[in-house]
């Protein structure tokens, strides 16, 4: 092993490389470094370029040339159209729009860290925390109301979703909060329509499972249909919400919770005897509720704002199982009060070198994005300008001004509560493990709180 | 009907594999068939039922809408010049440490040669900060360089070429040797070539593992205009693709998912020889 392979080979008789060899070898070498010499593309223009980064995905090929927002449909469709207008109307600004896979923040983190960031992000509020704590976003007050918007123009919701140490730190566009999708042709062979062919919700827990087995008894079907594989948030947002209404305030000291409180207990006691009963589908992920919603399987699917469209439109056909039999509420009071988990939208400045020019430019677009809040609240979102919440055209669209109230009781995790994402996933993880029976229900609420202060603890 | 036909004249214990054989074949290709045949259906009707696949109306709208992507062509090429780059450079490389691992002696051989073997036991993700960190101090980010270099250190590779030219019995070398070959000659003209099922191997896996890579081009390359076509693709997709847009997001992986067939389809016999050959050695 260890003996030379060329025992004679002194240094002067070494053998020599020849030339070819070198040829071919030197050719090798140079090919790869042109395949690896980078290219860049360039952007010519006349007017001042800002990135903007966004999720929602990406539809060219049905909106990459609609300047008519009128004309875009969902979330894809409606911020595509939107930019394309601002583009073609700006006559000082470009927008390259840099669309980034949901939720993004990874690849934000990223660019902030090599010191490319885009000029503005679009931002959950409740990551706005993580963000704004390390100094990492500009604070927007004065760039805001120079374009002409103040906080009082905010709802109740979407203030407390951007607002941190008493200072703007994002633009908010939207709330997003959890509802009832209801099967009105089921509730109906339940007998729990009103007079006016409204469904008849709970008003109290008790309600709620008495419902629940009137609702299998007549129809033989679960009351519930709940996203409960592959995911956490959905749990961490309906057991949020009993929290709420509960008044529970496990968040008094945002770098401590408390979950192993008797709302706690109630909370995850009433989420397991609905499972435990049956009135909850089982086994089922995202894509699988909202199809089987659609084909009847239950009668409530527990989901958010941005499928009400989708179920209106489903509602119009002849022959399916929602046909004329569609509607949506807030998730109703079952506690002492009506708050609803929520969250929102927003759009931040990542603090960078900007020149006066592109600053501008920037405020200008968030200018543009905030007159245009009623085009984005037809994705069934909810508006974060309360002149558009209040607006006739608003209520007009289906189901809105049921929905309007949310805009006060949607309630988001306190603003100086960070790591709200992982917050979110160990919340769901615990209650996931305590509906299943894999755990006790106070061993889930003890891990639960452990795990999220120790999560806490960490910079 | 061509079961059938390799039925015929059969034991029953040769029909039973076989009918093992093809029951395994027909589960492993259940959901890549699935994925095809869902590719082809408008999203609207999978959103609100996947068992709508198995019926018309089927439609090409979810490909054309992948090729109407303005950035998708210019990723294509990205992971091309990414996954071909890293492979060239990879194969001369390991080949160059293989064959000096292998047939020289010099100082600390053994001792380089276990600290290039540990390589193998550090994840990627384990190093992944501090890569960024070190590649953001060199401001390569958003380069080719900086998608392929991390790769090229590549202990897999050295160890599988190293391995090979051991298997090459020395009397290869000395007879070339005393035809006057020089070292490079040997290496280049006469080893070389018998590494060649070992350098398909290491092809395919370094092309496979550069095409599919998505952590570290998420982060190095964050500009769209250097995605590769895993995080290009990814950033097309709606916040609920999985429900809202199923087609289009099938439509997409078997986009990005026939150049892989291809070199499979292609090399598959060197895949074959190249393991066969490794477990008999």
């Amino acid at each position: 092993m260890n003996a030379s392979v060329w025992p004679n080979a002194g240094v002067a008789n070494k053998p020599a490389v020849t030339e070819d060899a070198l040829k071919i070898f030197t050719t090798l070498l140079l090919a790869s470094v042109a395949l690896i010499g980078g290219a860049g593309l360039s952007f010519g223009a006349d007017k001042t370029e800002i990135s903007v980064a966004r999720f929602f995905g990406a539809c060219e090929a049905d909106y990459g040339n609609v300047t008519d927002v009128n004309k875009g449909y969902g979330e894809c469709g409606i911020i595509t159209a939107m930019m394309n207008k601002f583009n073609a109307e700006s006559p000082d600004t470009h927008v390259k729009v840099d669309i980034v896979e949901w939720p993004g923040y990874d690849q934000l983190t990223a660019r902030i860290r090599s010191g490319e960031p885009p000029t503005i992000s679009v931002m959950h509020e409740s990551v706005i925390s993580d963000y704004q704590s390390r100094g990492l976003l500009e604070p927007l007050d004065d760039g805001l109301k120079a374009v002409g918007i103040v906080a009082s123009d905010f709802t109740a919701a979407a203030k407390a979703g951007v607002i941190k140490d008493g200072k703007i730190f994002a633009l908010p566009f939207d709330t997003h909060t959890w509802l009832w999708h209801i099967n009105l042709n089921l509730f109906k062979q339940a007998g729990l329509i009103d007079s006016a062919g409204g469904a008849i919700l709970p008003k109290s827990a008790n309600e709620l499972l008495a419902q629940a087995k009137q609702f299998k008894e007549k129809t033989g079907k679960p009351y519930f249909i709940m996203v409960l594989a592959n995911e956490t948030a959905a749990y961490t947002r309906t057991f949020d919400t009993l929290l709420y209404q509960q008044g529970a305030d496990f968040f008094a000291d945002p770098n401590k919770v408390k979950f192993a409180s008797p709302e706690g207990k109630t909370a995850l006691t009433l989420l397991k005897t609905l499972y435990d009963n049956g009135d909850i589908t089982k086994n089922e992920d995202y894509s699988a509720t909202v199809s089987g919603f659609a084909a009847g399987e239950g009668g409530v699917m527990i989901n958010g704002t941005w499928l009400v469209n989708d179920y209106v439109v489903e509602a119009k056909k002849p022959g399916v199982p929602l046909s004329n039999g569609y509607a949506v509420a807030p998730f109703p009071q079952l506690y002492a009060n009506p708050k609803v988990w929520a969250d929102g939208h927003s759009w931040v400045i990542l603090k960078a070198n900007l020149t006066d020019a592109q600053r501008k430019s920037a405020y200008s677009f968030l200018k543009f994005l905030w007159d245009n809040d009623f085009q984005w609240a037809r994705t069934g979102h909810l508006p974060a300008s309360q002149k558009v919440i209040d607006s006739a055209d608003f209520k007009a669209l289906p189901f809105r001004s049921v929905l309007a109230p949310l805009s006060v009781n949607g309630t988001a995790l306190p603003a100086a509560v960070r790591h709200q994402f992982g917050v979110q996933d160990i919340e769901g993880e615990e209650v996931a493990s305590a509906m299943r029976g894999d755990k006790t229900i106070d061993a889930a609420l003890a891990d639960m709180e452990d795990r999220v202060n120790k999560l806490l603890q960490s910079k | 009907m061509a079961l059938a036909q390799h039925m015929v004249g059969r034991s029953l214990g040769d029909r039973v594999i076989l009918g093992a054989v093809v029951a395994l074949a027909a589960l492993w290709i259940a959901p890549v068939a699935w994925v095809v045949i869902v590719s082809f259906k408008p999203n609207s009707e999978l959103m609100m039922s996947t068992a709508s696949a198995l019926h018309p109306p089927y439609t090409l709208k979810n490909y054309t809408d992948v090729a109407a992507t303005s950035g998708v062509f210019h990723w294509f090429l990205n992971s091309i010049i990414v996954a071909g780059g890293a492979t060239t450079a990879t194969l001369i490389l390991a080949s160059l440490a293989g064959y000096g691992f292998a047939r020289t002696d010099f100082p600390f051989r053994n001792v380089l040669f276990v600290l290039v073997l540990l390589g193998l036991a550090v994840p990627e993700q384990a190093l992944i900060i501090a890569r960024h960190q070190l590649f953001t101090d060199w401001k390569l980010h958003n380069t080719y360089i900086a998608l392929i270099l991390p790769g090229l250190s590549n202990a897999f590779g050295v160890f599988l070429m190293t391995q090979y030219f051991r298997s090459i019995p020395k009397d290869i070398d000395e007879a070339a040797m005393l035809d006057n070959a020089s070292r490079f000659k040997i290496f280049w003209r006469v080893l070389l070539p018998l590494t060649i099922p070992a350098q398909a191997t290491l092809g395919i896996f370094t092309f496979l593992t550069y095409w599919n890579d998505y952590l570290w081009p998420l982060i190095s390359a964050t500009r769209p205009e250097m995605f590769t076509l895993t995080v290009g693709i990814a950033s097309t997709q709606t916040n609920f693709a999985q429900s809202e847009g199923l087609g289009f997001l099938m439509a997409q992986a078997v986009f990005a998912g026939l150049p892989v067939f291809i070199v499979y389809l292609f090399f598959q016999r060197y895949i074959v020889q190249a393991v066969a050959g490794a477990a008999i050695r």
